[in-house]
């Protein structure tokens, strides 16, 4: 077992400012997509500006893309967030559709997930319906009206009758049945 | 935070104080019970960080009652740290010193030994017999069922109560009672 | 880019010079490399923090492609014109004309500021809330609620997640609050400009009035004499006599006092509001709160 998630920043599952209730909109403001012209780590790269770039910016109009040759360097994807987050990525040999795949979920994304453990994969703003309890919820209200300490209150919920509580209805019982008798002579 | 839901936090983590009448109740599993009340565990917030305890009034320590014969085999143990500071004390010369104390080391011992143990130890009030000062009784908004029914003991029976007392069996007249 | 900044920050560092650096060139134990690397890291701790650099001053910046894509974020066609004059700031404005003055350039055109704008966009969404709001609420807890929704905190707020940080033209970087705020109001105003009131109004919906979701409304208004606003609500209702009860109470001679009190219609005997307090005064006045909510409560759903 490993401890590595203990590592993690946590955090709690957040809409940034109501994303979504209103009306949706990318957190994804821009991408630059930093390349060299010819060195061979750069070539997914390349070919993902040749081929497939176009048709990503059409369909995202609202991600504003940059292009930044630089000779000799690692391709880098570098996307920035709404709020305020920038994300790396090294991109050294992707191929094009793994770019792609990176650029989709960078765009789906709503801020730098990196780095972080979600210490709960829910949230509700509203965990009751009926309301938080309190100790008054289910309280008996005769106690509002008892004498503390008060003999009644003290003895346990007896179901059980004992043998001698038995014994003595059985007497009295008898004793009726006596009276009875006697008033029908 | 509007003032509603502040009011609203304040009566969720609401202090209770209950009474509990000791009188001829076993200590030990009594102990049990008053635990429960005395970390909050009753409560559906109840968490081991979340401070919920709620107060215990103990009323007739005095009267409690040990099963068997604990009263002479029961022994508590002390030690004072010097050389030849142990000593045992019997159940019964324990109470005699101080009729709380049993109680009180039952419920300090049905507990975890954390460091919570002592605070929580600080919401119980345990008293020998029935008189509680007037200001911690005014608290007291619940009561804890006892285990067990007290009898009545036989000689708090009045003359007339045992005389109209049903008879089983009638002794012979020439029966002898030692 | 990244090389520039180094150097920058290498040169900021060295022309503190207090200590000599010196290299010996011999085949040792490199004895100066701790040392060095300890006087770079003092050095660079007192030197403190880099200052944020504007976005714009990047090197990748194309403020026609940042407004285009701003547009199509929020999902809203804008005239160019008006779009660009929301962003300036009143201050970016007359600071540039100065330095045109300043420098002879007769050539510059004077960049109109979102002034304007910013008071017709607040109007705008004042009085949007207060028609949204009007319908449910009375007119006091509508005010409280414009006034919240109007704040310059809120606006900031969202024109912060709306990516207005970048793309404001402002004297101070990064923006103030107040500068976001009035932006976004000129932005409502530019829509309302470019595409009808209409949208304008829809706009401020899905990114104003939204942003009460999940938060209470009485947690922005709160009555200062709950009881006695009761007691004027339940007149207009016909209720006149309302008998307050204490309905439990706990740990009262404590400081952690607990009281409940609730407040029952005398005529009827039902229950009109419930509330808590360390006190029973307290107590009283919160379950007054709780009563005028439910009376809100009842009258919206209807």
């Amino acid at each position: 077992m490993s401890n590595s998630h203990l590592f993690l920043k946590p955090a709690f599952i957040t809409t940034p400012g109501q994303n979504g209730v209103g009306r949706y909109f990318c957190q994804l403001q821009r991408v630059v997509l930093k390349f060299c012209k010819n060195n061979g780590s750069s070539r997914g790269m390349r070919e993902f500006i040749e081929n497939k770039l176009i048709d990503f910016v059409k369909e995202t109009p609202e991600v504003a893309v940059y292009m930044k040759p630089r000779r000799h360097r690692t391709p880098i994807i570098r996307a920035e967030y709404l709020n305020g987050d920038t994300q790396w990525v090294n991109a050294r040999n992707f191929t094009e559709d793994e770019i792609l795949k990176w650029l989709q979920l960078l765009k789906t994304q709503s801020s730098d997930k990196t780095g972080i453990r979600l210490r709960k994969l829910l949230h509700t703003d509203h965990p009751s319906v009926q309301g938080p309890w309190t100790p008054y919820t289910f309280r008996d209200p005769k106690l509002n009206l008892a004498e503390f300490p008060s003999p009644e209150l003290a003895g346990p919920h007896v179901v059980e009758t004992t043998a001698t509580e038995e014994l003595l209805e059985m007497y009295k019982n008898q004793q009726i049945e006596d009276v009875n008798e006697k008033r029908a002579e | 935070m509007s003032a509603l839901k502040r009011v609203q936090q304040w009566a969720t983590f609401a202090r209770i104080w209950h009474i509990y009448d000791a009188t001829w109740q076993n200590p030990f599993k009594s102990a049990e019970v008053v635990k429960k009340f005395l970390m909050g565990l009753y409560k559906p917030i109840y968490h081991p960080l979340n401070d919920c305890g709620d107060h215990v009034i103990i009323i007739n320590s005095g009267e409690i009652a040990l099963p068997g014969d604990e009263w002479k085999k029961r022994v508590y143990f002390h030690h004072t740290g010097y050389p030849g500071g142990a000593s045992w004390t019997l159940a019964w010369e324990l109470h005699t010193k101080d009729p709380t104390m049993i109680l009180k080391k039952a419920i300090y011992n049905s507990m975890d030994g954390n460091l919570q143990r002592r605070h929580t130890m600080q919401r119980l009030h345990i008293f020998p017999d029935a008189n509680v000062p007037k200001s911690l009784l005014d608290n007291v908004s619940n009561q804890i069922r006892q285990l067990r029914p007290v009898p009545t003991r036989l000689d708090r029976y009045t003359a007339e109560e045992v005389a109209s007392y049903p008879k089983l069996i009638d002794y012979p007249k020439d029966y002898i009672i030692r | 880019m990244l090389c520039r900044q180094t150097l920058n920050l290498t040169s900021r560092i060295i022309n503190q010079n207090l200590i000599p650096i010196q290299f010996i060139n011999s085949r040792n134990i490199k004895r100066w490399v701790s040392p060095t690397i300890k006087e770079i890291n003092r050095r660079r701790k007192k030197v403190g923090p880099d200052p944020i650099k504007p976005r714009y001053s990047y090197l990748e910046w194309n403020y026609d492609v940042e407004l285009y894509c701003f547009g199509k974020r929020v999902g809203e066609t804008f005239k160019d014109n008006f779009l660009r004059e929301a962003l300036v700031q009143r201050e970016y404005a007359n600071v540039e004309e100065f330095r045109a003055e300043k420098e002879g350039n007769e050539s510059y055109v004077p960049e109109e500021s979102n002034t304007q704008l910013a008071s017709e966009g607040h109007k705008i969404i004042y009085n949007y809330i207060g028609e949204v709001y009007l319908k449910s609420y009375p007119q006091d807890v509508t005010t409280a609620i414009q006034n919240y929704l109007t704040s310059d905190k809120l606006l900031g707020h969202v024109a912060k997640y709306l990516g207005l940080t970048d793309l404001v033209k402002s004297v101070e970087y990064p923006p103030e609050t107040k500068t976001l705020a009035d932006a976004f109001k000129a932005i409502v105003a530019a829509l309302e400009s470019s595409s009808g009131l209409e949208r304008a109004q829809l706009f401020v919906k899905d990114f104003v009035i939204v942003q009460m979701n999940g938060k209470d409304v009485y947690d922005i208004w709160t009555p200062e004499r709950p009881f006695d606003y009761l007691m004027k609500l339940l007149e207009e209702k016909g209720i006149k006599e309302v008998e307050p009860r204490l309905c439990n109470q706990s740990a009262v001679n404590t400081i952690l006092a607990n009281y409940q009190v609730g407040l029952y219609n005398k005529a009827d005997k039902k229950l009109l509001g419930i509330g808590w307090g360390e006190s029973v005064k307290i107590a009283k006045d919160t379950a007054a709160l709780d009563a005028i909510q439910k009376i809100y409560c009842k009258h919206n759903s209807n």
